[in-house]
């Protein structure tokens, strides 16, 4: 996008040197690049500078002499003399840190913060030796819960409102504020309204003492016990640059690090605390074979033997292959090749029909990166609800939208997450969406100004599908729309976390490794040299898998980190495809719904466990790395995957995860270049971005049903996701499950008049594809006949994804 | 001795009824504001309020004319009058405010209309719910008489006036935190710069005038700048209005014309000490500023004499002491002010105050530790370096500057004193107790 | 060469020694059965203290395992259970483990202890048959609600469990004003069992200058 202009620069007299620095650029920056660290608390460099705890106080000469003003808040001006060292400045700081600890309890031997705080640093690098208090400090009730996941103790507090200006300005969750004032300021909720906040997890990580913990580590560790590597979250597609923490082979916390282009620091509370499932008791630990109708420990000899005599007991195409979506590329690469080469199956799908098509997500033209928010004009999000499905970068769109001012549009069935700081917010009934796309391309009646902000670019349009009914064709029409707009970026969202790393593997129907179409037969042939012979055509989706399996086309399925019967839009098919077919393996950390009915589960590392690369949404590859071992006798998929080829008389030169990647680097085109030393993280490192597709592939327009009719009963249905909802891990981490809602049917109150029905009351909800009964809530944003279900929940997920559902009032006992 | 009559002559010449319109117009009152809209342009107005040298009456002591000169052109921009009056010590505001609204009124219209703002709030202590009422019906009143509105008095100007009461903040008598108060925010001042004449009310250019300021403004349209900037010396032009409470024999509100001595101003205005005591000590501007010592009533009370002897005119609050004042307890009580108006945003401030009450407290409860001075005094340069006058600080307002004030005259002035107390009070250990 | 030429004088001269120190008083005792005195700062086996009102002092805060040089300590803290706290405040030592064979019985554990819950005793025979045995948990090292010292292993020749009661004459050698007097107050509080320990020779407790 457009070239960033060269920063004009000044010279400031700091400390007697003269400095080079950008003009405007905050002093307490400027000096820490000139390699001065002026000591702060409330000063972080991704929130608005307060000048609040008065520690980075310097001298600075003005026109009535000097004076001490915050270097968090002076703007460096050309000329400007800053003394940062001297004894008027020494004894301000140490003042300051006086007064900070006056009523600070010095608790820290039971404080989680002993060790790696920032007051107890500053203190021996600038505080007094002693101090001259003698009176009672000041008391409040030890740690409070303000939520189900963090405390408060409000004796550390040091009132620098980091935790505050992060809910104002960064999450939008403004759960908690400053009350009273003078010597009684202290930090709270609202009366009877938690913190609960998606993105609390932050608060705790930015507190520069121990006032805000959080319940999963606390008091697990200390920070000298931690050992820690750099990573990213396999929770959801942005890639959020993490650091894994961990003490005696445990993972105990996950912090964010400040990634310029994709996180800044912040995480989601689900990054963070769903480390717990890493460890969960119900962690596969020994493979599993199935001996009269029960899952019975094996050793792994037998279990692949098992596997490979079944495998090799049917023709390679009646196999199929499932999952790699929250794989590394490597072992996504190895499963793809495992199933081509070894078993000659074309049937494979990272997906489980539930995002947006194979080869839009890997090749969408003019693809956007996260950072192109920074400079966008206008932001178009027409997708899922990005704060419960992709939170992270749901910060990044409100920063833009907020704080960098950015015309945001936001169209979605109901109200979202970023409704309330876009400038354009259209709600429309789902499969009235190619009509909706039509009026806003032609600026109808409310969409005029809309339209007319899109003109000023630079455009980026975040597309994905909005909810589990919705057609996936509908983003690709959207994509297709908002090419024509000037300087357009492109963001097609999924929301697993390397979906689109393992759809550039290869585990895909339509594609071969490294973006090449199954159809390309110059890329098949490149590929035939390195894999040898390729089974031929088009292979089957998920769904038509699941078609296969159950209709006998189709004998085995292969799992890998997948749940269809779980998740697939139509849970009772995904089920019998599982009941009827002859075999299925799955490699997997957890006993899951299609895990639990499988023949053979063979257990595999996961998070932190293995090392290798992932792809985000931006196809930004970055590095995964490996800091604790696989419980029991859990192997890296790659090992298993090549042991068991060996045992089926094959071989894939899986050796270890550096030589895939070689491998990947040498047969997948989009990979050519990537090897891991590129990828090592460090300061300002944060991986590659893979070059998009040349622009040989146009996007087509599709057209999409709109003859949507309401009559009584009949409702379109929103399945829409929220970031707590029934995945394994979500389950498996005991502080994150309790905060799982159930799912509801939600409906504009005039619907719910029609259907005499009150909040509260319960409704049976019947599609193509299952039926259910769930209590009713009111929910004004929606457009009239339309009903909101959360989907991926216990009570919701038999429903399926159908686009129609016939609504009764449940009348009888009860009502 | 006798003063002449500027701000109070309405109030002066009607003691019943002065609050009301009909009482204001019958001796002269809305005469500038046809003066002003009508044969003025606001650049004249802007000329006169400049030429008049009169200075800021809310305690800074900045010339008005000047500030008026900062506000940025952008639209819309509003002008707000600061009504807080919550220094310890005055209570000239009040009567301004309860005696003659309109004369308040009119100097709003006059000043909006100079400023060009559209609109315009007073902010009043929430503690001062008659001199609020009266305002509003002063507002109400002029508004039903056509001095308020759209097109008022056919001038094509248009100004609407909403008066808002604070819940209880000395803070907000800070320009910038009175506007977030305004605004519905926490009272706590804002960085500066922006300065509310660039950024203020709602982020537009914003004029922020104390009452007595604007209530001055009438005059000086009708009777012209110059005329006003002749009263009094010249860096300290006008009337004002002074507060004068404590050990006097005539409290009460004066209006003074400034270069009078001290003495002139507590013996022969104030009728001096009673019962025959000595004077020890006076506040010459508020709770804010240092103390003066007899040794000083012979200078003279302008603005520039007071800053030259290291303090204040401030808000105009003289709070006088005789010989039977305990200067700990008195400092005691000041800082025990600044200590709960702490807005508890700032570090020195929100923790420091209260620990120089505390002290204070121990000092004057028998708990001294000959330490304590040394310690007082350096906790006091933790807040307001070098404990100089004007004072420097590591503030964001002047707030946690002003409670320092108090100790530090007392160890100036009466260190001996405070010496002797802490010495005749043995240290008692332990279980100190901190009310 | 004649024998005498060949020990002479000397060998006599040398013997000498030897003949002198048979009629000298011998420092040799009959361990095990007689025991030196041993000095009071004998830095034995470590016990875990209580309160005088029998709530454990550690807080399980890891200073002690974070400056042990020898890295044998083990800690985990656990949250306090409020109806039923085992320490006083939030946390308190839930895993507390010692490897008396990597120990050097520096006693940097005691010195970096903010609770004095960690203290060394006269108790210096700990051989074990098992290398197992030699890890000591928390439930060996925590003196009982009384003061009570515990052992793994029953009384014998070899462990005189007095011993354990006699906790050595540590203090802490430093005030948290930096000086080596004890300021104010004495800033260690009593044990269950001991009570509240005198001042040592070179300590005060009455904020005075030694």
């Amino acid at each position: 996008m457009a070239d960033t202009p060269q920063p004009e620069l000044v010279t400031i007299t700091l400390n007697g040197v003269d400095t080079e620095v950008r003009k405007g650029q905050l002093l307490i920056d400027a000096a820490e690049q000139a390699g001065t660290y002026i000591p702060r608390f409330c000063y972080q460099n991704r929130l608005k500078p307060v000048g609040l705890c008065r520690m980075c106080l310097v001298e600075v000469e003005g026109p009535r002499g000097t004076a001490l003003v915050p270097s968090c808040t002076q703007p460096c001006t050309e000329g400007l003399v800053v003394d940062s060292e001297n004894a008027v400045v020494h004894k301000a700081q140490e003042g300051v840190l006086e007064f900070l600890l006056l009523n600070h309890p010095l608790d820290c031997p039971v404080c989680d913060k002993g060790g790696e705080c920032p007051l107890q640093d500053h203190t021996v690098a600038y505080g007094p030796g002693e101090s001259r208090f003698v009176e009672e400090k000041r008391h409040y009730e030890k740690p409070i819960e303000i939520s189900d996941l963090v405390l408060l103790d409000r004796e550390r507090c040091i009132l620098c409102a980091r935790c505050t200006r992060f809910c104002d300005e960064i999450s939008g969750d403004s759960l908690i504020e400053f009350v009273d004032r003078g010597n009684g300021t202290q930090i709270l909720t609202f009366f009877d309204e938690p913190f609960a906040s998606y993105f609390s997890g932050n608060t705790v990580q930015i507190c520069p003492v121990g006032a805000l913990t959080a319940k999963p580590y606390r008091f697990r560790a200390r920070p000298w016990d931690l050992e820690a590597i750099e990573s990213i979250s396999m929770v959801d597609s942005v890639g959020s640059k993490v650091s894994v923490q961990t003490s005696q082979n445990q993972v105990l916390r996950i912090n964010g690090v400040d990634s310029d282009t994709t996180n800044h620091g912040w995480l989601s509370d689900k990054d963070r605390f769903t480390l717990q499932a890493i460890h969960s008791e119900d962690r596969l630990r020994v493979p599993l074979v199935r001996k009269d109708g029960e899952l019975v420990e094996a050793s792994w000899g037998e279990a692949l033997e098992l596997v490979a005599e079944r495998l090799g007991s049917v023709r390679g195409d009646e196999v199929a292959g499932l999952g790699a979506a929250r794989s590394t590329n490597e072992e996504a690469y190895t499963f793809a090749k495992f199933l081509r080469s070894v078993v000659v199956t074309p049937h494979m799908d990272a997906q489980l029909d539930d995002a947006l098509s194979d080869e839009f997500l890997a090749a969408t033209l003019n693809r956007a990166e996260i950072n192109d928010l920074e400079t966008a004009g206008t932001i178009l999000v027409w997708a899922g609800d990005l704060k419960e499905e992709l939170p992270v970068l749901y910060l990044r769109v409100r920063r833009a939208a907020t704080i960098l001012g950015a015309t945001l549009i936001v169209i979605h069935p109901r109200r979202t997450g970023l409704s309330d700081v876009a400038d354009h917010v259209f709600t429309y009934r789902p499969g009235e969406g190619a009509d909706t796309l039509r009026r806003l391309k032609a600026g109808d009646g409310p969409f005029a100004e809309a339209r007319q902000a899109l003109d000023s670019g630079p455009v980026m349009t975040i597309v994905g599908r909005t909810g589990g009914a919705e057609d996936p064709r509908l983003a690709e029409s959207v994509a297709a729309f908002a090419r024509t707009l000037p300087d357009a970026a492109i963001m097609p969202l999924a929301r697993r976390a390397n979906v689109y790393g393992a759809l550039d593997m290869g585990v895909s129907a339509d594609l071969l490794p490294g973006r090449v179409s199954v159809r390309d037969t110059e890329g098949r042939t490149a590929l035939e040299d390195a894999w040898g012979p390729l089974p031929e055509g088009r292979g089957k989706h998920a769904t038509e898998i699941l078609q296969g399996l159950k209709s006998g086309d189709l004998k085995a399925l292969i799992t890998l980190g997948a749940d269809p019967v779980g998740n697939h839009p139509q849970p009772a098919l995904a089920g019998e495809a599982v009941e009827s077919a002859e075999f299925v393996v799955s490699l997997d950390t957890l006993l899951n719904a299609t895990s639990a009915r499988a023949d053979v589960v063979l257990p595999v590392a996961g998070f932190g466990e293995s090392e290798g690369t992932a792809t985000n949404l931006e196809g930004r590859v970055q590095k995964l790395n490996r800091i604790i071992p696989p419980p029991g006798q859990a192997r890296t998929t790659w090992s298993v995957l090549d042991d068991l080829a060996r045992r089926m008389g094959a071989t894939l030169g899986a050796h270890d995860a550096e030589t895939i990647m070689k491998e990947i680097a040498s047969i997948a085109p989009a990979y050519a270049g990537i090897d891991w030393a590129l990828l090592d993280w460090g300061e300002g490192r944060d991986g590659v971005v893979l070059p998009g597709p040349d622009g040989t592939q146009p996007l087509q327009h599709m057209p999409v049903e709109t003859s949507v009719t309401a009559t009584t009963g009949r409702f379109t249905l929103h399945l829409g996701r929220v970031l707590y909802d029934n995945a394994d891990v979500v389950r498996n981490s005991p502080s994150l499950d309790v905060l799982v809602q159930p799912a509801s049917a939600a409906f504009h109150p005039r619907d719910l008049a029609v259907l005499a029905v009150q909040p509260g009351d319960s409704v049976r909800l019947a599609g193509d594809y299952g039926t259910v009964e769930l209590a009713v809530r009111a929910d004004e944003s929606l457009a009239e006949g339309t009903v909101y279900v959360q989907a991926n929940m216990d009570n919701s997920r038999a429903l399926g994804a159908s686009l129609i559902v016939q609504v009764d009032a449940v009348r009888g006992e009860g009502s | 001795m006798s003063q002449p009559h500027i701000l109070t002559r309405h109030m002066v010449a009607n003691r019943t009824d002065s609050n009301t319109l009909a009482s204001y117009e019958q001796s002269g009152g809305y005469s500038a504001l046809r003066k002003g809209l009508n044969s003025m342009t606001p650049e004249q107005i802007r000329a006169e309020v400049k030429a008049s040298n009169i200075r800021g009456r809310g305690g800074a002591g900045f010339p008005t004319g000047v500030k008026w000169g900062f506000l940025a052109p952008a639209e819309p921009r509003y002008l707000v009058v600061n009504g807080d009056e919550s220094e310890p010590g005055t209570f000239k505001d009040r009567q301004l405010l309860e005696r003659d609204p309109h004369q308040l009124v009119e100097g709003i219209i006059i000043s909006a209309f100079a400023l060009n703002c559209a609109k315009a709030f007073i902010y009043i202590r929430g503690e001062y719910p008659k001199p609020a009422r009266r305002v509003q019906r002063a507002i109400d009143e002029a508004r039903a008489a056509g001095y308020l509105g759209d097109n008022i008095l056919g001038s094509g100007f248009s100004l609407d006036i909403t008066l808002h009461l604070g819940a209880g903040a000395y803070i907000c008598g800070e320009e910038t935190a009175l506007l977030n108060s305004l605004e519905g925010r926490r009272g706590e001042p804002r960085l500066k710069p922006p300065f509310p004449a660039v950024e203020g009310l709602y982020a537009k250019p914003t004029i922020v005038n104390n009452v007595e300021t604007l209530s001055n403004v009438p005059w000086i349209v009708n009777n012209g700048g110059a005329a006003y900037a002749a009263i009094g010396p010249e860096r300290s032009a006008g009337t004002r209005m002074f507060s004068l409470s404590g050990h006097v024999n005539n409290p009460g509100n004066y209006e003074i014309v400034m270069g009078l001595t001290w003495r002139e101003f507590i013996y022969d205005l104030g009728g001096g000490v009673p019962d025959g005591r000595e004077l020890k000590c006076w506040i010459p501007g508020g709770a804010s500023a240092p103390w003066f010592t007899p040794d000083l009533l012979d200078t003279l009370v302008t603005i520039d004499d007071v800053g030259q002897n290291g303090s204040m005119l401030g808000s105009g609050a003289v709070v006088v002491m005789d010989e039977t004042t305990n200067v700990v307890h008195a400092a005691h009580r000041l800082v025990r002010f600044f200590a709960h108006e702490s807005c508890g945003q700032c570090t020195p401030c929100r923790e420091g105050t209260t620990w120089l009450e505390r002290v204070l407290w121990r000092i004057g409860h028998g708990m001294g530790r000959p330490e304590d001075i040394d310690l007082l005094l350096d906790v006091c340069d933790n807040i307001s370096p070098g404990l100089r006058w004007p004072p420097a600080m590591t503030t964001i307002c002047p707030l946690g500057p002003s409670a320092t004030a108090p100790v530090n005259s007392i160890m100036t002035h009466f260190r001996p004193e405070v010496e002797a107390m802490i010495a005749a009070n043995e240290l008692v250990q332990g279980g100190v107790s901190i009310g | 060469m004649s024998f005498m030429d060949t020990i002479g004088l000397g060998g006599f001269k040398g013997f000498a020694v030897t003949f002198r120190q048979i009629f000298t008083k011998k420092v040799t005792r009959k361990y095990p059965d007689e025991k030196r005195q041993k000095p009071q700062r004998f830095h034995g086996r470590h016990v875990l203290n209580r309160y005088e009102d029998g709530m454990e002092k550690c807080i399980g805060c890891e200073l002690c395992a974070g400056v042990c040089p020898a890295r044998c300590i083990y800690v985990r803290g656990a949250d306090n259970p409020p109806e039923n706290p085992v320490s006083p405040g939030e946390r308190f030592g839930f895993v507390y483990e010692i490897n008396m064979l990597r120990c050097i019985f520096c006693g940097l554990c005691v010195e970096a202890c903010p609770t004095t819950a960690i203290t060394m005793t006269q108790l210096f025979e700990m051989s074990v048959t098992d290398r197992q045995d030699a890890i000591y948990t928390k439930n060996e090292l925590l003196v009982e609600p009384d003061g009570t010292p515990n052992h793994s292993q029953p009384a014998g020749p070899l462990i005189d469990l007095n011993e354990l009661k006699l906790s050595d004459g540590w203090m802490r050698a430093t005030s948290p004003a930096g000086r080596a007097a004890y300021e104010g107050i004495p800033h260690w509080p009593g044990s269950a069992g001991a009570g509240v320990r005198p001042p040592e020779r070179g300590q005060r407790s009455d904020g005075g200058e030694v």
